[in-house]
């Protein structure tokens, strides 16, 4: 008997010793990270989708090394719907505040939707010293702020595209089809809101003025706008070539179909947020071939075979899911995002804040979008190489369904194809 | 131009009808303005959706199940919500908002948002009138609202319901004495006007996708069309959605698109100031005023 209970107590400690070693392990506190984003918008709920992902992934790899411990990460959100019509930038604030008083997350990420309230946000992250990526809201103007006083700022960083870069790419379109096609007319249609109006105005500036296209029509549509008839009359009339949107209203949808519908003889060459996902096809009844979209960042519902990591993102995504990502905008930005954190966090050794900016800011990472390292204005660095920088990525939808990318060259897999009854003008 | 102009002008003021038929045929009879109409109108769309796509069922059924609903929802909001409020006109405004926020944010709540729902359209063609090519959705959303309109007319007046409904709108006291048992008839009135909401989701859907925030256009298109042409005039509708379906696209084409949204409420200030009851609204307390 008394060899029994010998027995049994040898085991009984091995047990606690076992359980002591593992619970060193992950005793730890683990790390908050917080996600302060319009959760009811498609892109606030596919990010936030992205971020558990990368979390458990990184979790099941141990977590992170903080010094001599592992960590585990642990995901905070609160729904501040700044992207909602009619919710007032303080309101969105507030929620900002709150998820950094109750839950005292080490860092933030994807952020607000809206420039307006990031760009009022970054006093709060400044004053509560939270470092901060933000993967939605667009605006160059955060990035003036930053290095305005880059002390105060310093913790706020941008991994998805901005409105300059946004501008670039649609450039970068537009020469395309005025190089390969002699197009020379084109018809710019805009959501009436601070970044497209800003994207509109610029190319319309930076690009047409100067190479002499003739710009047939400009039109800026309030949010909610359901009916363009009244502009794709105008493109008939008037011979547009091109007709240039540039939205990220779920109406902008009707466009499409109308386009489709009233047969204009026009490329349709932009950024309309329903044609990014693969469900579009679905969505528009198989009515959209020949439609050229850009999305924001490569792995945002688009992968591309030039970058494996992509394909294997959006790969994962839709098997942990059940479903493709459908948001052309965020999902690849917050997926690098935490990862890019995570590294910040091991190569500082602490969470302490300055320490993990520090880090964040050496960031020189090859993922999903390409290469990712941050300039002075604290933005992700997009190029046309994904290995030089990180990349967007626009395509075309075939006439059976299929998404060629068209553009940047480095990721190309085809050539834009002109819808039928649009002949080339060359 | 001018031509194509028109023929979008006729189908935009009968799509603000259809939006605006619902909420008026239920404050013309039982005095109740619905607020959560413009989340039937989604909640009919979003049925529809759920049961094509989750369950299976054939899309006129999804259809007409989906009305059916939408309308029984309406009788159950009236038998226990609105009947308990009715007739203090600001409580039975907050208890019918806030049914319709409730029925949107939990749409969002379910994840209800994304470019994945979206009706398929009825027949898939486009055909040149005057010019322009329109697509046989719109055309069969003409064809939709004045079979309705002759439907509702023939219901109002030659039906017993239609009788009481009408009674009821004329004078409830007197009403009540001949035997007409208004709050069913008011909860028939929520109901139908229900239902009218998610035939006119049924038809305008298609021509784009289901998004929670359409609840609120449906509701302040309603609303406008209805104060335009007078809360509880059939005719005042039909009228109001002519001049602010014609004034939309004319403005759109000839001015410029942003000016739209505008219009309605350029149109409701005016109406407001010359004849507060609407063009053909009989509210002489409203009337007295100026």
């Amino acid at each position: 008997m008394k060899k029994h209970l010998g027995t049994f107590g040898l085991l009984l400690s091995l047990l606690v010793i076992c359980t002591g070693l593992a619970g060193g392990a992950y005793g730890a506190d683990p790390i908050v990270i917080g996600v302060p984003t319009s959760t009811g918008f498609l892109e606030g709920r596919e990010g936030l989708a992205i971020v558990h992902m990368a979390v458990e992934e990184i979790n099941a790899k141990g977590g992170v090394k903080v010094g001599p411990e592992r960590r585990k990460l642990v995901v905070e959100s609160i729904d501040i719907r700044d992207a909602a019509p009619g919710v007032p930038v303080p309101e969105a604030l507030l929620g900002l505040e709150k998820i950094i008083l109750e839950k005292k997350p080490t860092a933030l990420l994807i952020g607000p939707f809206r420039s307006e309230a990031l760009l009022a946000g970054m006093d709060i992250i400044a004053k509560y010293k939270v470092p901060m990526i933000g993967t939605i809201a667009m605006t160059p103007a955060s990035e003036e702020k930053i290095k305005s006083d880059p002390e105060k700022y310093k913790y706020i960083f941008r991994t998805c595209l901005n409105a300059r870069y946004l501008v670039r790419y649609l450039i970068g379109i537009m020469a395309y089809v005025n190089e390969e096609f002699g197009f020379d007319r084109v018809y710019i249609m805009n959501q009436d809101v601070a970044w497209a109006r800003a994207t509109a105005d610029l190319i319309k500036k930076n690009y047409f003025a100067e190479k002499g296209w003739t710009v047939v029509g400009h039109e800026a549509y309030p949010t909610g706008t359901s009916d363009f008839s009244s502009a794709l009359m105008k493109i008939r009339a008037g011979g547009a070539q091109v007709i240039l949107p540039i939205f990220d209203m779920p109406q902008s949808g009707i466009l499409v179909k109308q386009w489709n519908a009233m047969r204009v003889p026009a490329l349709l060459a932009g950024f309309i947020s329903p044609l990014a996902g693969p469900g579009a096809w679905r969505t528009f009844d198989g009515k959209i071939g020949g439609a050229v979209n850009c999305n924001f960042e490569l792995g945002s519902a688009i992968a591309s075979q030039k970058v494996p990591q992509s394909v294997d993102f959006y790969a994962s995504y839709a098997e942990k899911f059940g479903r493709p990502m459908e948001a052309g905008h965020g999902p690849a930005p917050t997926y690098e995002a935490v990862y890019i954190l995570a590294e910040a966090i091991e190569r500082a050794g602490t969470l302490d804040p300055d320490a993990i900016v520090a880090e964040i800011k050496k960031t020189d990472r090859v993922g999903v979008m390409g290469r990712i390292r941050f300039d002075e204005g604290h933005q992700a660095i997009f190029g046309m190489d994904p290995n030089e920088a990180a990349v967007a990525c626009v395509f075309q939808w075939s006439e059976q369904g299929d998404r060629i990318n068209v553009y940047p060259e480095s990721i190309a897999d085809g050539k834009i194809m002109l819808p039928p009854g649009l002949k080339s003008a060359k | 131009m001018f031509a194509g102009t028109v023929v979008y002008a006729v189908i935009n003021s009968v799509i603000l009808l259809l939006m605006a038929i619902g909420f008026n045929l239920t404050f013309g009879i039982s005095g109740v303005s619905n607020f959560a109409y413009g989340a039937l109108y989604i909640l009919a769309a979003f049925s529809t959706w759920m049961l094509m796509n989750l369950i299976g069922v054939p899309y006129f059924a999804s259809a007409i199940l989906s009305i059916l609903f939408t309308a029984l929802i309406g009788a159950l909001m009236y038998r226990f919500i609105i009947m308990r409020v009715r007739g203090q006109v600001l409580s039975e405004v907050i208890a019918t908002f806030g049914i319709g926020l409730a029925i949107l944010e939990f749409f969002r709540y379910l994840g209800f948002v994304g470019i994945e729902y979206s009706l398929p359209v009825f027949v898939d063609h486009s055909f040149l009138i005057a010019g322009t090519y329109v697509d046989m959705q719109r055309i069969l959303i003409l064809v939709a609202s004045v079979v309705l309109i002759a439907l509702l007319w023939v219901f109002i007046h030659h039906t017993s319901i239609g009788l009481a409904f009408r009674g009821i709108a004329q004078d409830e006291r007197t009403a009540l004495t001949f035997g007409v048992d208004s709050d069913y008839i008011a909860m028939l009135s929520v109901a139908i006007g229900a239902g009218l909401a998610a035939i006119a989701a049924t038809v305008i859907v298609p021509l784009g996708t289901i998004s929670i925030e359409k609840g609120y256009d449906v509701l302040l298109n309603a609303l406008a069309v209805c104060i335009i042409g007078g809360l509880g005039s059939t005719g005042g509708v039909v009228v109001a959605s002519l001049f602010v379906g014609f004034a939309q696209r004319f403005t759109d084409t000839y001015m410029g698109s942003h000016y739209t949204m505008i219009v309605s409420l350029v149109a409701i200030l005016l109406v407001l100031v010359v004849k507060p009851s609407g063009l053909f609204g009989k509210q002489k307390e409203l009337e007295e005023r100026i």
